[in-house]
């Protein structure tokens, strides 16, 4: 999926996932279809270019793969599609209780949630404590598990060869489950409890599975017990999974109106094929996105096959802490002077993204606190199409009365030589030229990209055109923390490419991370936000767009937090 | 000759070795991205980064790596786990196989039935009207690279989204055993795609070929004895003229067993060479490494066949 592209985490075969939400200006919308309002029955034909990767809820870190997770499982929490903005109870029976202190979360779950055949019986919350200790073992090792997670008591250092047992999660009764931090952490990990490691896994019945590492949960899906209104009939890797009803799943239990009987998904191929035959179809979805020139063109004569979701940001992180770039008016006119409309015409135009302000991106809690589109009405942001004036008076603070840059220094640029990266990188480096840099640009392939150079701090260059990121869950924290706060700078897998380590902007993360209290946090993450844009780690030249292609028979209803069509909610016409 | 069969079965050994060394080297002590690194996920620390390390036998030397590696494919015939969805990479192949053989197979039938003939009658008409159109032809089917052929002909003529429908489209592959006419009807379009430039080129070579060896002394005898056309061409000449054509073709079926990449890829054949597209995408290096010894093999078998052949076709080599 494109998620690959714009995620680095996604490149380790493990795309992170879940993204902003809303709809941005401009074309098409989700047709957010209340439970109810659907018709039961048929069978959904879903289709993707690319394969799954983990179907096992602890390791699945994928949107493709959340595709089916959610289909199938039933986390503690869960968004409706239409209501990005709050985690409804799922699996759990009520909002989470957090302590006065932030360090301790109690949950409690719903008692009557079974799992398939053949376990049958009701899930506890011994079974969610199992879910996320598989996380920190090499059996099940979760992409995220120490990033949302690793707060709690007892979480060993790194993953342990068995299944470890972790004292920080309690389990005082079969329906209640108490998390104890280390820190103020609660009303985060309260947010990530959303995340498919809360998905209970029943440990009886799967340590047959998880005697093997990896974990053969994983590596046949269709062992698994579910909770969600559908199992996974048949699964092969090469081609894609059935899903038809769970047969001990109970409506009343769950919000998921789950309309088709069965759901087909078809995997691999040529995404241009792939998209033509769901444009084709009568009940297809395509759950990947297409190329920039299919959605156009889709946009153009059948306007009602597609739909679009946002889908995160993308930009150009200048590196705080090297060379040139450490100066931050020199960062200011840099991003002054981007023409970030001319970049996005390099990815389809305003179809897929329009150019960004600030760094909370559309739709996400706190984005209309941060000001909306307009931002914080900071000049050196608000320049669409660059402005030569604006960039010159930075240069000029930045020490050069020319307005130009006239020392001998180069700046070193790494971007994807993956199309349309390199147009893309092309436009930039022409506003970076108009201001005299010297560039010294190197083009390697996407992962190589991450792996060696914009994630490896050492071997960072001045400038990465072509990042880019999505949220694991609609929150500031997921939003804005590991792409901006100093705290989050790694050795390896780094994606704080700004390398930004502002000790305002840090405490203001570790502030809003604390804050329980809705608004209050949707305040704090836009104050975060604010600081961020001021210190000008990046240039935010788009808010994306995903368009989502369906057949004529179909209604696919989009789950906007993870932009893509939710299989629960879409029905035949 | 058993025992020249036997002296290159264990060259096939050595092959196999040094290919799955070679291979080894590149892809785990030089890789474009650390398989560690990529698997660990959000903000990792040191200590994940080496557990992992850990898990996947990275922290070894490579040597120890490559034996332990080699230990597995030998007595066990275990190729590890895909990085990428921990599916078993020895599982994937056997159920991959059969589609990527099927694909192999049905070019192989229409591209010697299609070039064979048009490299015969061009030979044996030279500059003609035929001659001309079919190696004008041949031409355009050579440069047409099969990618964007296969694209053509889905949309063109496949029966989703294809303006005449005619072939079934991408994606409706299924087993052999599964359904006999669904299996054919879904491999039609990719056998004449990717039969075009082998035909094509075939037949140039075979037309060449063919008309050298009817300007030889022997033909001109075979004539001299009133023997008819038909017969000094295809009992005669013919023979001579499609030696070097069993060579090629004993090649092109091994690299076609190891994976028909982008025919495959876009026509959603689950065979072994969009396995190896996706592991190759994914940095997937058991992926690869398994797909690379699988094609090795097939290509050096295929050559050994087709050594065997050639004393069979030409009554002047004899092994010994």
């Amino acid at each position: 999926m494109r998620i690959r592209l714009i995620t680095p985490l996604a490149l380790a075969a493990a795309a992170a996932l879940v993204a902003v939400s809303g709809v941005a200006s401009g074309a098409g919308s989700g047709p957010n279809v209340l439970p109810g309002k659907g018709k039961k029955g048929g069978t959904l034909n879903v289709q993707s270019a690319e394969t799954f990767e983990h179907l096992d809820p602890g390791q699945s870190y994928f949107q493709i793969d959340y595709g089916v997770i959610y289909a199938v499982q039933r986390p503690l929490y869960s968004f409706k599609p239409n209501d990005p903005s709050h985690a409804a109870p799922d699996l759990a029976a009520a909002l989470p209780k957090i302590s006065s202190s932030g360090k301790t979360v109690t949950i409690r779950i719903r008692p009557n949630v079974h799992y398939s055949p053949p376990v049958d019986r009701a899930v506890t919350s011994a079974d969610v404590k199992y879910a996320i200790e598989r996380g920190f073992s090499a059996v099940a090792p979760s992409g995220y598990a120490y990033a949302y997670f690793g707060d709690i008591v007892g979480v060993p250092k790194a993953p342990t060869k068995k299944v470890p047992s972790i004292s920080g999660i309690q389990t005082p009764n079969k329906t209640t489950i108490v998390f104890k931090l280390k820190r103020n952490f609660g009303a985060t990990l309260a947010k990530a409890l959303s995340l498919p490691l809360s998905v209970p896994v029943p440990k009886e019945y799967a340590k047959q599975y998880d005697a093997h590492t990896p974990s053969t949960y994983d590596s046949d899906p269709t062992k698994q017990a579910f909770t969600g209104p559908y199992v996974i009939s048949k699964y092969s890797a090469s081609s894609g999974v059935t899903l038809q009803r769970n047969p001990n799943w109970k409506a009343s239990t769950d919000f998921r109106p789950a309309y088709a009987d069965t759901i087909v998904w078809k995997t691999g191929g040529d995404p241009a094929v792939v998209g033509k035959q769901v444009l084709a179809s009568k009940n297809g979805l395509m759950m990947d996105t297409p190329s920039a020139q299919l959605i156009k063109s889709t946009y153009q004569r059948h306007r009602d096959q597609i739909t679009f979701a946002p889908l995160g940001s993308r930009y150009v992180a200048l590196n705080t802490q090297k060379g040139l770039t450490k100066n931050v008016n020199i960062r200011k006119a840099i991003i002054a002077v981007t023409d970030k409309v001319g970049m996005n015409l390099t990815r389809g135009g305003s179809l897929q993204g329009v150019p960004g302000t600030h760094f909370l991106t559309p739709g996400q809690p706190g984005f209309a606190q941060a000001g909306g589109n307009k931002g914080f009405g900071l000049d050196y942001m608000n320049t669409p199409n660059g402005s030569l004036k604006i960039a010159q008076k930075y240069m000029r603070k930045a020490g050069y009365p020319s307005g130009r840059y006239t020392g001998n220094d180069e700046l070193t640029i790494v971007g994807s030589k993956e199309d349309p990266w390199p147009a893309t990188a092309t436009v930039f480096i022409a506003g970076l030229r108009k201001l005299g840099f010297k560039v010294a640009l190197s083009q390697v392939p996407h992962s190589t990209m991450y792996s060696k150079f914009c994630g490896v701090p050492k071997q960072a260059p001045n400038i990465c055109p072509s990042v880019g990121w999505l949220p694991d869950f609609p929150d500031g924290y997921a939003n804005l923390f590991v792409p901006f706060d100093g705290q989050a700078i790694t050795a390896a897998n780094n994606a704080n490419w700004p390398l930004l380590n502002d000790p305002k902007v840090n405490a203001a993360v570790d502030k809003a991370a604390a804050t329980a209290n809705a608004a209050a946090r949707n305040r704090a993450w836009a104050k975060v936000d604010r600081l961020v844009s001021e210190a000008a780690p990046a240039v935010p030249w788009q808010w994306s767009r995903d368009g989502l292609l369906q057949g004529t028979g179909v209604h696919g209803v989009i789950a906007s937090w993870n932009a893509d069509w939710d299989l629960a909610y879409s029905y035949l016409d | 000759m058993l025992a020249y069969i036997a002296r290159r079965l264990l060259w096939v050994v050595v092959l196999l070795l040094v290919v799955s060394a070679v291979t080894f080297v590149i892809f785990y002590a030089l890789p474009t991205a650390d398989p560690a690194v990529l698997r660990a996920g959000k903000q990792p620390t040191p200590e994940l980064v080496a557990s992992i390390r850990h898990t996947l036998g990275l922290d070894k030397p490579i040597y120890a790596q490559y034996w332990i590696y080699m230990k597995k494919i030998v007595l066990h015939f275990d190729f590890g786990y895909s990085y990428q969805n921990s599916q078993p990479v020895a599982r994937e192949l056997f159920h991959r196989l059969p589609a990527t053989i099927s694909l192999t197979v049905g070019a192989v039938v229409v591209w010697l039935l299609a070039g064979i003939p048009v490299g015969v009658l061009s030979a044996v008409r030279p500059r003609s009207l035929l001659d001309r159109f079919a190696m004008g032809g041949s031409l355009v089917a050579i440069s047409a690279p099969v990618y964007w052929l296969g694209l053509v002909g889905l949309f063109l003529f496949s029966k989703d989204i294809g303006k005449v429908h005619v072939f079934d489209g991408a994606g409706s592959y299924v087993g052999i055993t599964e359904n006999f006419g669904t299996w054919f009807g879904s491999l039609l379009l990719p056998w004449l795609v990717l039969a075009a430039s082998f035909a094509a080129f075939y037949a140039r070579l075979l037309r060449s070929n063919l008309r050298e060896v009817l300007a030889e002394d022997y033909v001109r005898t075979a004539r001299a004895k009133g023997l008819s056309e038909r017969r000094v061409v295809l009992r005669h000449a013919l023979r001579a003229a499609i030696t070097p054509i069993v060579t090629i073709l004993g090649l092109d079926i091994g690299i076609l067993l190891g994976g028909a990449v982008l025919t495959e890829t876009v026509f959603n054949i689950p065979g072994i060479g969009a396995y190896a597209y996706d592991g190759i995408s994914n940095a997937d290096l058991p992926v690869v490494q398994g797909t690379v010894l699988l094609a090795t093999f097939f290509i050096v078998l295929a050559n050994l066949v087709v050594d065997v052949l050639y004393a069979a076709l030409d009554p002047r080599i004899r092994y010994s």
